[in-house]
């Protein structure tokens, strides 16, 4: 019932499996606040997709969902145009490092390996963190304490770099190259595992950029339309992985669950969500990692050869 | 799409049914009868020429139906002449990997290419094909998975011989490689009827089908005929502006993403 071919994965989905894991991970990503391509390429890969098509197929989705959101953000006034600008110049570098180095590695047979293994690293060693972050703060607010406010020192590291700029919206005069540097790094995660990379942006701007916190999740999400349509664009031309008719279910109900999941988020505490994403995240670290060290059932795979 | 693979095998075969008592016009290339045997010829068609893959395609039955003219059997069960049928889908190059554990985990490690493995085989047979004929008429035929030689020399070496048959195995778990023991079957006395599945994953391009007639072991008859597999609507467009204009592809794939995020946002704004 219901069956779907896809025309690039070249098999046969479940429509109503496939809009309702779009809307699954739209609603938990409105809900945290977050892309959830971290959450949708794993998962696509896990229900049967060739890794390279979930992470192409991942990017476009998240085009979809980051519009919506920049939308709500940029009435707010809460975009950094400039920030944005640096971003995605470093960005638009990373991701085609990141095209590149996935094609290389699926001549090799090793991208589903590399993909999971980077996984696992990134989802592990964050969810461990926002984990034992949220814990702490849930334990605290027992106590009765309140939350503690962060000293933050006025001058770093990143003050002495050249090549300044002036940030007006962010109230910033900082140097160029931290942006640019963040900008790479999340471009090169966009295009290497198919999602935005906001979980990494996000606290490098709190805490290398030092940016005003309303303005961090507006300029985040509006960098990551372009990112993840540069990936989209380049892994659509240099590896043909992008699934439109795959990437268009996810994207419906991803757009239509993650508005459900804002409305969810609004009546859930900060800690307990965090708590709660946390766990998910290892959750999916952990079935990346037992499908890497236990024996699988087939020890063969079969693809066509490469350039035929 | 169970109903469409039924409509399709009723008409064909009503279609058979109605034309073959009357002596049939041949529907496919004039079969060829070797010199010095005995008369008899087989004649075949196929319910479906053409296969076109849609966004509901789920996989389809194919029909195989022919007659024997000329047959001097009496009674269907009288087993004096075999049929087989062999469908081979388009050959392609492959790569075969084999997982091997490094440092804890599960990774890829050595490969063989095979330079033309068809998309599809399946051998349909009157009864165990190894049966009918000698093991050198088969191989000469190419009939049956393990005398084709896949463009790589496999002979002897155990580890060619393991990953060989993986590759079959794999094959045979997809219902790409089929060999079907009991896929044809007599009705009375001259007409038979085999039926083959093509699963949802089947490659497009060009399919032969050959039928051949066995009295005492050797080929009497044989006709061939041919199908092609196609992607159509949605599927065919797409799927040719990935391949041949795969800018224009992605791009269409980012506005597709954009047009959506901003109805949606539309959609539920709250300001």
């Amino acid at each position: 019932m219901f069956q779907i071919y896809l025309p690039i994965a070249e098999i046969s989905v479940n429509l109503v499996v496939m809009l309702g894991l779009g809307a699954a991970v739209g609603f938990l990503s409105g809900m945290f606040g977050v892309g959830g391509g971290f959450l949708l390429t794993p998962l696509l890969m896990l229900s049967g997709i060739p890794p390279a098509i979930a992470v192409a197929t991942g990017a476009n989705q998240i085009v979809g969902t980051s519009v919506s959101g920049t939308m709500a953000q940029w009435r707010r006034g809460n975009v950094d145009l400039q920030m944005g600008a640096v971003l995605i110049a470093g960005g638009v570098v990373g991701a085609l490092v990141g095209v590149f180095l996935l094609k290389i590695l699926r001549e090799a047979g090793q991208a589903g390996l590399m993909i999971s293994l980077t996984y696992v690293f990134f989802l592990g060693s964050i969810g461990a963190l926002m984990l034992w972050e949220s814990v702490n703060a849930i334990r605290r607010q027992r106590a009765g304490k309140s939350m503690s406010a962060r000293k933050a020192s006025q001058h770093n590291w990143i003050h002495g770099l050249p090549f300044k700029m002036r940030f007006p919206r962010s109230r910033l005069y900082i140097s160029a190259i931290p942006p640019l540097v963040i900008g790479f790094l999340v471009g090169l995660l966009a295009s290497f595992l198919g999602v935005g990379g906001g979980f990494i942006m996000v606290p490098a701007m709190i805490y290398l950029l030092r940016m005003p916190t309303n303005v961090v999740v507006g300029t985040s999400i509006f960098q990551i339309i372009f990112v993840t349509a540069i990936v989209t664009l380049l892994h659509a031309t240099l590896n043909h992985t992008l699934d439109i008719m795959l990437a268009f279910l996810l994207i419906i109900g991803g757009v239509i669950g993650g508005q459900f999941g804002v409305r969810a988020g609004q009546k859930l505490r900060g800690e307990q969500l965090r708590a709660l994403l946390a766990l998910m995240v290892l959750g999916v670290a952990i079935r990346i990692l037992l499908d890497l060290v236990i024996r699988p059932s087939e020890l063969y795979s079969i693809v066509p050869l490469a350039g035929s | 799409m169970m109903n469409t693979a039924a409509i399709l095998r009723l008409t064909a075969l009503l279609l058979a049914l109605s034309c073959m008592p009357a002596g049939a016009q041949p529907a496919v290339p004039a079969p060829e009868v070797k010199p010095g045997t005995s008369q008899e010829t087989v004649q075949s068609d196929i319910s479906t020429r053409e296969i076109a893959i849609q966004s509901n395609f789920t996989g389809i039955e194919i029909l195989i139906f022919g007659s024997i003219d000329f047959s001097d059997s009496r009674t269907p069960g009288e087993g004096r002449y075999d049929v087989i049928s062999v469908v081979r889908g388009p050959a392609e190059p492959i790569v075969l990997r084999k997982k091997e554990r490094v440092a804890g985990i599960w990774v890829n490690g050595p490969a063989k290419t095979y330079g033309s493995v068809p998309g599809f085989y399946a051998v349909l047979s009157t009864r165990p094909f190894r049966a009918i004929a000698s093991d050198a008429t088969l191989k000469k035929l190419g009939i049956g998975l393990s005398d084709l030689d896949f463009g790589r020399y496999t002979m002897g070496d155990p580890e060619e011989q393991s990953f060989r048959s993986a590759m079959v195995r794999l094959r045979e778990e997809k219902n790409l490689f089929q060999e079907d023991d009991d896929g044809v079957r007599f009705i009375g006395r001259s007409l038979f009827r085999a039926t083959v599945a093509l699963p949802v994953n089947v490659p497009t391009g060009r399919y032969t089908v050959d039928v051949y007639l066995f009295r005492d072991g050797e080929v009497v008859s044989k006709s061939q005929g041919s199908l092609e597999v196609t992607k159509a609507g949605i599927e065919a467009f797409l799927y040719q502006l990935a391949f041949l204009h795969p800018f224009l592809y992605g791009l269409l794939g980012v506005i597709i993403a954009v047009l959506a995020g901003l109805a949606g946002w539309f959609a539920f704004r709250r300001d």
